[in-house]
């Protein structure tokens, strides 16, 4: 719609109210009595043309509505029908069909919230009815036409770590023909499956496999791998990330350095190579491993003697440059996936194990570059103390995993990578070598896994079930001696052993908080980054256009890291193939003449957005960065100024809807604020469902319980409310928006008791927690708090009403004063 | 195993470690060996070595100063084991002397020239045994047939001139002092220093009866308290140039010790260019680089000195 188009319907001073009732076949008027609604709504105050129809949402209801606004200068339109979780999208283009702005349009659920669920009490449900139309009446008398929020979007991606998920996710964005970052910290790309030796549950090589993807990552032309390099920030939103790195100096000029590695056999100097678990070592000017991409050299300056052997070597490419500086890059995309892996947890810190004391046991991560044929045993695996191959080796499961003094979740791969290291260890060495397995739950709950844990059985290896209590070194022979309990003979045993391997835990990475704060990201209890939801949005982050991918989000192994890298790709695709994105009007906006962060220190709003989408800066009236809004309303509650309006859901009218529900009989009424996606909802599914309850609720939906300023409570009992509710979604993960709900409880918690000791009884005012499958519990809620206003009585809540009234109109009026 | 980083600090070594799965990488400074002089300090490019001057007890002598190493610097390089002028340090890989810096030719050997003619040496001559400060040298006498003679009295005088004469030098640990060569009445010694330069003592700066950096000189006659005044002088023709006196030396202008030259296998290495800044000065160091006609490398110290515009 165009601009002096809205500018002309906000300014048009006198709303015209067309309200249109839908017989819904029988559903509606099969109870309800329509001729009585229609002539209900003609007397409400600015309603100039009311119509039935038997299907509103069928094309002749939709013409007709149409039709209507332009013959009767409609300028807001109310659709009493079904649900808006239903049919708003629906009604909306309708009006702006004919140019009305869709934000002017509003609906009255008299079919989930009336019809269906209080079959029997027709007029009841009839009066129910009628006054949900006056509550859309009232809330559309004050409705303002809205913009949808338009914003440009370069169409680059930046994907944050090139490990296995990252390299798919960039690869098919590259695919697509998006222009795609690959931003690695380290010297290459490959992550830990470059590390291993082979791969579950199909053995195969593990770089013969990740290596041409490798390759593929390092040609492709739509990819450029900034390597080596730290992401400094990120600002923006949507669309319109810019993204702040530092290349760190390799001292090679990569464009010159062909990769033949004639310097690294000049080089007199070595040190140990992480990316070998630190088991051997690298020269000082080195790749960490022979299939690195980039094919670039790096020289370490912390060993690099400087004696300028390499430079000789290198003779004519000139590839090595030792005055190179860190350099600053600043580059713009419109998504970004978050692909950083995880770190392995090295138990140094628990004497139980004797890690870095016993030269014998090691990590399974340590074991991997000991097997691998390309690792600095050649292939042998062999013991520190002696360098000798052991007869028998004992593995040891959960090592700092589901364990409630370290990391409490289980690390997801390390059973079956120590499936695959036993069943490596006796295909490779046979009868000479006898392995032991400590474990607490074998898990293998994926395609041909349990099959692999068959073949390790086959093999003749030992699985123990028992939580190791102690290894003790033998001195002599460097040994170790393993005391557990045997979980299924019942008994301690005790078992001697020429090496221990520790499958530990898998855990966040170095940095992951660091991470979380540059991109705004939650992370969960485990310390991984937090999905938008668990179970429908896995891939999303709270955060638009930043998405997750790989052990990052929670620990994977590697088809599911590849196949979440492809979906984070999709994911991202979504943002990139449009040349505008779209945003929801319904966004907060704050009046900086309220904002009290101008003169003192305040920045509620910013502490307590789910989305981190507000700015504060000291002495400056907050602001909300629209293109990250969410339209959660959490905020609109919390600012002790009012400073903040939610479009579409503002103060005025809530409040109108609040005055509109209790203009007669408010003693005998429930006034419910439910929340769109789970306790409205859940009171849809109670109507869709027929559970009748009694029909004395009177609901107003917000998108969020967040948004439930605590002035409405207030409000509501000051008209002498029966009871109040708020709906919200389940603690502690359902929220829609993350964590609105959590704000409204720690909300009401507080207020709670304050109207109690005002006089109020505690019944009267409940939060109370629905999902949108909880049809069954809504109507049960009701069904129970009607009983409750029952026993209360009429009378002693009137009589609680005359001692509170003067008391809130007190605060409230205090409130408006200031 | 993940890696094992370790320093062991005894009465008579230090060691520093990596232990790796499959490799060990090991320096072992002898502390009897040390002398205390600051060759290892200015070697070391990665600043892991420190020397630290001992107190001084009233009334007793200055004790050489004492080596420290740095566990988080040493990047077991080697150079400071090939620049020990005593042999002190060793550095070895899996217990095995190992020096890559040399065998990849990023840094020079010195070149201890100590050439012996036993032939000339009479067989019951012990001149530069007892004449080595440090205790280097061995004397053995050969019969025709090989045998090691025990007593050199006991043979007849004819068959005492048919005795083979064998002179063993430690030549690992010999700073090249040339006492021997002076001490030989035969001209059989002949020694040739790896370090050259000038030591000057200022008597009128010296405190009155300080002897600390006598007392510290590994090099017996290099220094020697005058009859005159009672005060340290220099006789150069001994002195290596190691520079443990200087380090004692308790005031700053008493004792000048510069190092101009040295003797050394030939390199075209950075890492030496620098030891050698550090070792001598960066006048030297072009001296020499220009002798040998590098004029890049004499250029890029010449850059960084901000002697010559970028
Ligand atoms: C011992 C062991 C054996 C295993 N064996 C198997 C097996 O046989 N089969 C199997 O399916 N799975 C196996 N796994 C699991 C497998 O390693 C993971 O599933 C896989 O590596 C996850 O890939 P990823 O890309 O999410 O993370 P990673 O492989 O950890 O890659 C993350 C990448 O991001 C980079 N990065 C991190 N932080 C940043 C930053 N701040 N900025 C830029 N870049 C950053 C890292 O350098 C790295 O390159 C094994 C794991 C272990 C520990
Ligand atoms: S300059 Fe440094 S990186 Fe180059 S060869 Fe010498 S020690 Fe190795
Ligand atoms: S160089 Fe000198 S000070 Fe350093 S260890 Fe050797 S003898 Fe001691």
């Amino acid at each position: 719609m165009a601009e002096n188009e809205i500018k002309k319907q906000a300014e048009t001073e006198e709303p015209r109210i067309g309200v249109f009732i839908c017989h819904c076949g029988l559903n509606i008027a099969g109870v309800l009595d329509i001729k009585e609604l229609v002539e209900y709504a003609r007397t409400l105050p600015n309603v100039v043309y009311v119509k039935d129809n038997r299907y509103t949402c069928a094309d002749p209801g939709q013409e007709e509505i149409r039709k209507a606004i332009k013959e009767h200068k409609l300028n807001r339109v109310v659709v009493a029908a079904c649900s808006p979780r239903m049919h708003e999208p629906t009604f909306r283009r309708t009006v702006s069909d004919v140019d009305l702005n869709p934000f002017l349009f509003e609906m009255a659920n008299i079919r989930e919230f009336s019809s269906w669920c209080h079959p029997n009490s027709p007029e009841e449900a009839t009066e129910k009815a009628k006054e949900l139309i006056k509550m859309a009446v009232a809330k559309s008398r004050l409705l303002r036409p809205l913009q949808t929020i338009e914003v440009p979007v370069t169409n680059k991606a930046l994907v944050v770590g090139g490990g296995i998920a990252g390299m798919n996710a960039a690869l098919d964005l590259a695919e697509m023909g998006f222009k795609v970052y690959l931003l690695e910290k380290s010297e290459s790309i490959g992550g830990h499956m470059a590390q291993l030796d082979k791969t579950f549950p199909t053995l195969d090589c593990s770089i013969c496999i990740e290596g041409p993807k490798m390759v593929d990552v390092g040609r492709h032309s739509n990819i450029e791998i900034i390597s080596n390099a730290d992401l400094l920030s990120v600002s923006g939103f949507i669309g319109n990330f810019k993204v702040k790195i530092r290349k760190n100096p390799r001292y090679i000029i990569a464009e010159n350095c062909t990769g033949c590695g004639e310097c690294k056999d000049a080089c007199p100097i070595e040190y140990p190579n992480e990316w070998d678990m630190n088991l051997g070592v690298r020269k000082s000017i080195s790749v960490p491993f022979d299939q690195s991409v980039p094919l670039v050299y790096t020289i370490n300056k912390d060993y690099c003697i400087e004696c300028y052997k390499c430079v000789d070597a290198c003779g004519a490419r000139q590839a090595i440059n030792f005055e190179q500086q860190p350099e600053e890059i600043e580059i713009e995309v419109g998504a970004i996936i978050v692909s950083t892996g995880f770190d392995v947890y090295l138990p140094y810190d628990d004497p139980l194990y004797g890690y870095g004391k016993y030269a014998n046991v090691i990590t399974s991560l340590e074991f991997e570059r000991l097997i691998l044929a390309a690792g600095p045993t050649g292939g042998k695996v062999i013991r520190a103390s002696d360098g000798h191959k052991p007869h028998t080796v004992a593995f040891i499961q959960c090592v700092g995993s589901r364990d409630v003094n370290k990391y409490p979740y289980c690390s997801n791969f390390c059973c079956m990578y120590t499936l695959k290291h036993v069943v490596q260890l006796k295909e490779k060495y046979k009868q000479d070598v006898e392995v032991y397995v400590f474990y607490m739950d074998m898990r293998s709950p994926f395609k041909g896994y349990e099959e692999f844990y068959d073949r390790a059985r086959e093999l003749g290896v030992n699985f123990i079930r028992g939580r190791v209590s102690r290894i003790l070194e033998v001195p002599e022979t460097n040994n170790l001696v393993i005391h557990a309990e045997d979980m299924t003979l019942g008994q301690p045993i005790e078992i001697e052993s020429e090496m221990v391997v520790l499958a530990t835990a898998a855990i966040p990475k170095k940095g992951t908080d660091e991470m979380a704060r540059v991109l705004n990201l939650t992370r969960g209890a485990d310390g991984f980054f937090m999905e938008s939801h668990p179970k429908l949005k896995p891939i999303d982050t709270p955060t638009d256009g930043i998405f997750l991918a790989g052990a990052c989000q929670g620990l994977k192994d590697i088809p599911y890291s590849v196949s979440q890298g492809s979906g984070a790709a999709s994911r991202a695709a979504t943002v990139l193939s449009k040349p505008k994105w779209k945003i929801e009007p319904i966004v907060s906006v704050i009046d900086p003449t309220k904002c009290r962060n101008v003169t003192a220190k305040c920045g509620i709003c910013a502490e307590r957005c789910p989305y981190g989408s507000i700015k504060v800066e000291e002495k400056k009236a907050a602001e909300v960065i629209t293109a990250m809004c969410h339209g959660c309303g959490t905020c609109v509650a919390e600012c002790p100024a009012d400073a903040i309006t939610q479009m579409h859901f503002t103060d005025a009218q809530i409040v109108a809807q609040i005055r509109a529900a209790l203009e007669t009989n408010p003693e005998g009424k429930i006034l419910a604020f439910l929340c769109n996606w789970c306790s409205y909802a859940g009171a849809d599914l109670a109507g869709t469902s027929r559970f009748e309850y009694p029909p004395i609720i009177r609901p107003i939906r917000v998108m969020c319980s967040g948004r439930v300023d605590r002035d409405f409570i207030l409000e509501a009992l000051r008209l002498g409310a029966g009871m109040v509710l708020v709906g919200a979604c389940h603690l502690p993960y359902d929220c829609h928006y993350i964590s609105g709900n959590w704000k409204m409880k720690a909300r009401m918690d507080a207020l709670a008791p304050m109207l109690q000791k005002l006089g109020l009884s505690a019944e009267r005012f409940r939060v109370e927690y629905v999902s949108a499958a909880e049809g069954v519990r809504f109507a049960e809620l009701i069904r129970e708090m009607t009983e409750q206003l029952h026993t209360l009585g009429k009378d002693k809540i009137i009589a609680e009403n005359a001692k509170l009234k003067p008391v809130l109109e007190n605060m409230l009026k205090r409130k408006q004063q200031k | 195993m993940p890696l094992k980083t370790m320093k062991t600090d005894t009465a008579e070594t230090l060691t520093l470690e990596w232990i790796l799965h499959v490799k060990n990488y090991k320096l072992t400074i002898d502390k009897n060996l040390c002398v205390g002089c600051q060759i290892c300090v200015l070697a070391c490019p990665k600043e892991a070595i420190k020397i630290e001057k001992q107190s001084k007890v009233q009334g007793e002598k200055a004790r050489k100063a004492k080596v420290d190493a740095d566990l988080q610097k040493c990047n077991f390089c080697g150079i400071c084991d090939v620049l020990c002028p005593y042999g002190a340090i060793k550095v070895t890989l899996n217990g095995e002397h190992a020096l890559s810096v040399v065998e990849k030719e990023s840094f020079p050997q010195l070149i201890r020239d100590i050439q012996v003619d036993a032939s000339k040496c009479p067989a019951d001559c012990v001149e530069c045994e007892e004449a080595c400060p440090l205790d280097l040298i061995k004397i053995s006498r050969l019969t025709a047939d090989g045998k090691v003679v025990e007593n050199v009295g006991s043979p007849t005088k004819r068959k005492r001139k048919k005795l083979q004469v064998k002179v063993d030098v430690d030549k690992e640990r010999c700073p090249c002092c040339r006492i021997c060569e002076f001490k030989c009445p035969e001209g059989v010694m002949r020694v040739r220093k790896f370090f050259y330069g000038k030591i000057v003592i200022h008597p009128d700066k010296c405190p009155e009866g300080c002897t600390d950096c006598l007392d510290v000189c590994p090099i017996t006659g290099a220094l020697y308290l005058s009859d005159e005044d009672k005060k340290v002088r220099v006789n150069e023709l001994f002195c290596v140039y190691c520079g443990a006196c200087k380090v004692v030396c308790p005031v700053e202008e008493a004792l000048e010790l510069k190092r101009t030259k040295t003797s050394h296998t030939a390199v075209r290495s950075g890492a030496w260019n620098k030891a050698l800044e550090r070792l001598a000065s960066p006048v030297e160091i072009t001296k020499e680089l220009k002798a040998k006609g590098s004029l890049r490398a004499r250029d890029s110290v010449e850059k960084r000195l901000g002697w010559k515009s970028a």
